[in-house]
């Protein structure tokens, strides 16, 4: 029976073809979880007497949410995940300076294959799809995966998009990304797994496909991965080498729905407060005053948006009275960002960057806003209190559109800097 | 163990949210999962005196996406604190997930079922069949169940127990040594 990717792979590692609505119990090639979820992992094992993983060989753990601990109690917890990573044996542990966001690094340094099943912990563990990898999440039941090996999912559909079209001077993947969950039905992507494909690929590099699979997930999606091709495994020959195989959804393979979709857009888009699918094209809140901005989170802290962030500040300033945070994805993007001198424009501008992780996004630890404040910035959600204060407005945006909007203090059609 | 409920009929109308409706907002953000501190604001949104009027037993009827939102496990528990069952037309996933991992027994996807039901009816439902009887009106409907290996948890009590036992079972399979 043909299968689509999400069918392919769950059919793997179940060792039998699965079916859509099935519950399985699915053993992973990797689980991860990060560094604020750890202390409790630990605890729901001790409850449950559970002194050794199931395959403590499988499990990553990034300090990404709070890399560079902010106070005292941060330290010391800190401290007790080191404890704890040591005291099971974890294989793949990324403390603070050696790895970055947990949702992107994995990826860079070949841990991540298409084909891969990954479970975790973090909502957007779905990045991986950008190279044909199927991210879950699950809540408490990672710690039934830590200790018994799996937990139950239902074997979901997939929503298929063929991506066509170009994308306009100024309008880029984020934009394309947040104006499709506007319009697609939330009933109709509920744990569904989005499945990207169509000829609009050849023009998406793996950078912008990860921004492509971060955002369904706050409409439902259960997973979103794309297929690979001639992208992907140029992109990932060098880090797999013979390990590296094709993933693609079988001819006939059953679809709840197969979409098309243009990246022909009018204008850049805003997702406006207090939802990230409450999108509108920027004319709509165009002159929106600003205090604060930020570039990064796992949607976009890649070098193609430090690429855009920094082609639009170069020989700018940031507006007084605004402040301008920017926080590369992974260590190595920092590392790339600085040879190529992009780092030089941000401090230029008057930007002030931050440790390799999620940076303010992560619940507004880092980088707080003040009651009142408004920001734009390129995250992942806006609900109220998403970055500390709750009566604080959040808009979402590209790096460019951010980027715009930081040199003239408000909300600012990215067309208007960029020549 | 048979996962039958016989009770009243408490009938609410489609996207109940879990937040508000079912559970005040606080005991989410607390974390709290105390059945005996949760049960006194179940369904408190939509009905003040819910708690007080519902039996061990009876069935909360509903329309679309009930408990919808952000998937909190509160709400869930406030009706499993009150022993009752859901039957609903459909549920968000997040929330059917912490249905199962609470233990409440439900029949999640029931097209239709709250145009043929009344507050009050008399209702006998059997959770493992899918079988659902009107006593009140002498009538009885066959809805989808859910799949065995969830019905397995929920009658265990829970994803907690659930997994108590899962890795008791392990231990005692490996040997395992603590």
């Amino acid at each position: 029976m043909p299968q689509t990717i999400a069918e392919k792979i769950l059919s793997r590692v179940t060792g039998r073809p699965v079916r859509p609505g099935e519950i399985i119990y699915p053993e992973p090639d990797l689980v991860t979880t990060h560094d604020w979820y750890v202390v409790n992992f630990d605890a729901a094992l001790r409850k449950l007497g559970v002194e050794r993983l199931y395959a403590p060989e499988k499990v990553l753990i990034s300090t990404d949410h709070e890399p560079v601990a902010l106070s005292r109690q941060a330290a010391e917890r800190q401290r007790a995940v080191r404890e704890i990573v040591s005291r099971y044996g974890i294989a793949h542990f990324y403390d603070v300076g050696r790895g970055g966001h947990g949702h992107i690094f994995p990826m860079e340094r070949g841990l991540i294959a298409p084909g891969m099943l990954v479970l975790a912990y973090d909502p957007h563990v779905t990045n991986y799809g950008a190279v044909g990898c199927l991210g879950i999440a699950l809540v408490i039941e990672i710690s039934e995966v830590l200790a018994c090996g799996s937990a139950w999912i239902r074997v979901p559909q997939t929503v298929r998009i063929d991506l066509h079209g170009e994308l306009q001077r100024g309008v880029t993947v984020r934009d394309a990304a947040q104006r499709m969950i506007a319009e697609l039905d939330p009933d109709l992507v509920d744990y569904t797994v989005v499945e990207f494909g169509g000829p609009a690929l050849a023009h998406i590099d793996i950078d912008r496909r990860m921004t492509f699979c971060n955002t369904p997930v706050e409409i439902g999606a259960k997973s979103v991965v794309f297929e690979t091709d001639e992208r992907t495994e140029s992109w990932l020959r060098p880090r797999l080498g013979e390990r590296f195989r094709h993933i693609r959804s079988d001819e006939g393979a059953h679809y709840k729905a197969a979409i098309d979709y243009s990246l022909a857009l009018a204008e850049p888009q805003v997702a406006a407060p207090p939802t990230p699918d409450n999108v509108l094209g920027v004319s709509a809140v165009a002159g929106t005053k600003i205090d604060y901005a930020f570039i990064g989170s796992c949607a976009n802290s890649s070098l193609a948006d430090l690429r855009d962030a920094a082609e639009v500040l170069r020989g700018h300033r940031v507006q007084e009275g605004v402040r301008l945070i920017v926080t590369p994805g992974t260590q190595q993007i920092a590392a790339e960002a600085a040879a190529e001198g992009l780092i030089g424009v941000f401090i230029d501008a008057g930007a002030t960057l931050t440790a390799p992780g999620c940076g303010p996004c992560a619940g507004g630890r880092i980088g707080p806003l003040a009651p009142g404040e408004v920001s734009i910035n390129t995250g992942t959600r806006n609900d109220p209190g998403r970055l500390g204060a709750r009566d604080a407005d959040i808009y979402l945006a590209s790096p460019f559109t951010v980027a715009a909007s930081a040199i003239t203090g408000r909300i600012t059609d990215p067309r208007e800097i960029l020549q | 163990m048979r996962l039958t409920y016989r009770g009243r009929c408490w009938k609410f109308g489609d996207n109940v949210g879990v937040d508000g409706d079912m559970m005040p907002l606080d005991f989410a953000l607390q974390r709290e999962t105390r059945l005996e501190v949760l049960a006194p604001h179940a369904m408190t949104g939509l009905d003040p005196d819910f708690p007080k009027k519902v039996k061990a037993g009876d069935i909360v009827v509903a329309g679309k996406r009930f408990a919808q939102g952000n998937p909190h496990i509160q709400g869930l528990l406030g009706l499993v604190a009150h022993r009752v069952g859901l039957v609903c037309e459909s549920i968000p996933r997040g929330s059917l997930r912490n249905a199962v991992n609470a233990g409440l027994p439900l029949l999640p996807s029931c097209p239709g079922i709250s145009s043929i039901v009344q507050t009050g009816d008399q209702l006998e439902v059997d959770f493992e069949s899918g079988d659902l009887r009107n006593v009140t009106q002498d009538w009885i409907r066959v809805f989808e169940p859910l799949p065995r290996a969830l019905l397995d948890i929920i009658v265990r009590g829970g994803w907690e127990a659930a997994v108590e036992a899962r890795v008791a079972m392990m231990k005692s399979r490996r040997g395992y040594t603590s």
